[in-house]
């Protein structure tokens, strides 16, 4: 147990490093987010006098669905990126000769990153907020649960597309696709059972019910709630299943630092 | 005597490549590295070392055979034998650039288990002793090539791994770095009691740097012996390789554009015996024997007696006036 709060640590700090060290990178991603979305704003602003509005194409709505996209894309490409970066550094080899095992490496790395991500989406939201002059409802009990399960959802596309990686090497390209089908993900309405199963997109509905709709978390039907979860730990295990079963390739092939 | 820190049994490996043959990289391959021993692995190109040390590493999954670090096996019980190894791999850069020399090191120790605010001492020491204390806070990425090796070599060390392993260790180096490199590790296995086993095609690092060599062909162990004793092969003018299986008349061939060499065939057509004058051709001749599906039984020196010298020069007139010539 010592040893894990060891790795931790070590994996924080070296997280924290990069992040002081390369700031202005980081710095630049946010402002590069923000300009991206005033894009948007000012579109949406020159056609929202053509009809009504609902929930999901309201400049709230919008606001917050562009946050989700911004954790969903964070969640899943820093869990397939992490991967990748290591190989091309080589370093991935390393971390699968720790003494703790990969799975306890990445892990930590995840929930680290997600930590990061959830600042940045922070930030990104109080300055989006402060710009649109609409300030939405920011109930931290009732949302970072709901937050945290979408990022598990994410990451479970992660480490499936992290796991690819590893056999296929050159599927940036595909990663570019995936850029965009999350926004399908966190912005269809769940209207029907389909849709309701795939990855993150009930968990959307949910909070922009409470950062939209003012609810709080128990205000919300039960049954979504418990939906939600098993949702987000369905497609966590099925991607850490591809994941292991992609490694497992990996090493017969002799491949897994290759890249 | 012996205390045997890594023991390697029967290990296999074959390659499965899509529309084309197996590569079979390893071929039951058994070796012991004892503690405090440099352990040379030389071979080829292509010989197969890299595959065997990342089989070791436990990053390829061999097909058959057992390896136990420290007693323990490398897939079975995988965290506890990960604690006795590192490994620097080859033409990997293995440490993160955008960290400095000193969080490199501190990373990598927590990677091992080890609490870096625990093992500051040795972390300064293996800076000074690599030579990087004048780096200690450059990222990684603005050190030389060289420096950057030195650095992963002390990241392997610092952990505090019994068993070093380095692939090509020297490679794409210039030759100071080269040296320098090779006088770092004679001095680790003598001051600190580590295993090192590195790996390389140059036959002079790894007789400046090995006590012990595996010469290794085609993915199989064809020679295995002090590089003392080894030496004395490479001094002596002749070698004996003794060949199972038939030669092709293009092998037979390009054996005898080598000079000084002699082919002879005995009993009726299974047993190869090649006598060759110049050690700098010895690779070659392994190399040809393992291009095609001959089994190497034995590399033996060879005292000349008459009838064999005899015997060579008869062998030699027959490949034309030429290699006559040179004798
Ligand atoms: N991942 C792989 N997939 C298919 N074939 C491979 C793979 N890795 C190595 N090989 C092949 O296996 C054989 C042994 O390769 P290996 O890299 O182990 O040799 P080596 O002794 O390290 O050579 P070098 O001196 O070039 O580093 C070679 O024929 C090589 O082409
Ligand atoms: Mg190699």
């Amino acid at each position: 147990m010592a040893k894990k709060w060891l790795l931790f640590k070590q994996l924080a700090i070296k997280s924290w490093i990069m992040f002081r060290r390369y700031f202005f990178n980081s710095l630049g991603g946010i402002i590069t987010l923000y300009v991206i979305f005033l894009v948007i704003f000012l579109g949406y602003k020159g056609i929202a006098g053509l009809g009504p509005t609902d929930q999901y194409l309201s400049i709230e709505g919008i606001l917050v669905g562009y946050i989700l996209w911004y954790l969903a894309l964070a969640a899943y490409q820093d869990v397939a990126y992490t991967i990748q970066n290591e190989a091309k550094q080589g370093t991935l080899e390393q971390l699968y000769m720790s003494v703790h095992g990969f799975g306890w490496v990445i892990g930590f790395q995840q929930i680290i990153n997600a930590f990061y991500s959830l600042l940045i989406a922070g930030i990104l939201a109080f300055f989006l907020m402060l710009t649109t002059g609409k300030w939405l409802n920011i109930d931290l009990l009732s949302l970072l649960p709901l937050l945290t399960l979408e990022l598990i959802c994410f990451a479970g596309v992660g480490f499936a597309l992290g796991g690819l990686m590893l056999i296929f090497k050159r599927i940036d390209s595909y990663m570019q696709i995936v850029q965009f089908v999350l926004i399908f993900f966190v912005a269809a309405p769940p209207s029907n059972w389909l849709l309701r199963l795939m990855p993150g997109t009930l968990g959307a509905s949910l909070i922009q019910k409470v950062m939209n709709g003012g609810e709080a978390l128990w205000q919300l039907a039960w049954q979504d709630l418990l939906l939600t979860v098993g949702v987000a730990l369905a497609y966590l295990l099925l991607g850490v299943a591809i994941y292991r079963i992609c490694e497992r390739k990996a090493m017969k092939s002799g491949t897994l630092g290759h890249y | 005597m012996a205390d045997t820190i890594l023991k390697v049994e029967n290990l296999s490996k074959t390659y499965k490549v899509r529309k084309s043959a197996p590569i079979k990289a390893v071929d039951c391959i058994s070796l012991e590295a004892y503690r405090g021993e440099i352990l040379g692995v030389l071979g080829p190109n292509g010989a197969g070392k890299t595959t065997t040390v990342k089989m070791i590493c436990g990053l390829i999954k061999p097909d058959s055979g057992s390896i136990l670090i420290n007693g323990k096996d490398n897939f079975k019980q995988r965290s506890a034998a990960m604690e006795h190894i590192s490994a620097v791999l080859e033409g990997n850069r293995n440490i993160y650039w955008r960290l400095t020399v000193r969080e490199n090191l501190e990373f990598f120790a927590g990677l091992k288990g080890k609490d870096p605010r625990a093992i500051k001492k040795e972390i300064d020491y293996y800076i000074d002793f690599f030579g990087l204390g004048t780096k200690k806070n450059e990222t990684a990425s603005k050190l030389s090539r060289g420096m950057q090796q030195k650095l992963a070599i002390a990241v392997a060390m610092v952990t505090g791994s019994e068993l070093v392993l380095l692939d090509e260790p020297t490679l794409g180096l210039d030759v100071k770095a080269s040296y320098d490199i090779r006088d770092l590790l004679k001095q680790i296995a003598a001051e600190n009691g580590r295993t090192v086993l590195l790996t390389s095609h140059d036959m002079n690092v790894v007789q400046d740097t090995c006590q012990r060599v595996i010469i290794i062909n085609s993915g199989r162990i064809i020679a295995q012996d002090k590089v003392s004793n080894l030496m004395r092969l490479f001094d002596v003018k002749a070698f004996k390789f003794v060949a199972e299986g038939r030669l092709s008349e293009n092998l037979k061939q390009a054996l005898t554009q080598i000079p000084h060499l002699a082919l002879v065939e005995e009993e009726v057509d299974t047993i190869i015996t090649l006598n060759l004058e110049e050690p700098r051709n010895f690779y070659r001749v392994v190399e040809l024997l393992g291009s095609e599906d001959v089994s190497l039984l034995s590399i033996n020196r060879q005292e000349l007696n008459f009838e064999q010298v005899f015997m060579e020069i008869l062998g030699r007139s027959e490949n034309g006036g030429e290699k006559m010539a040179a004798l």
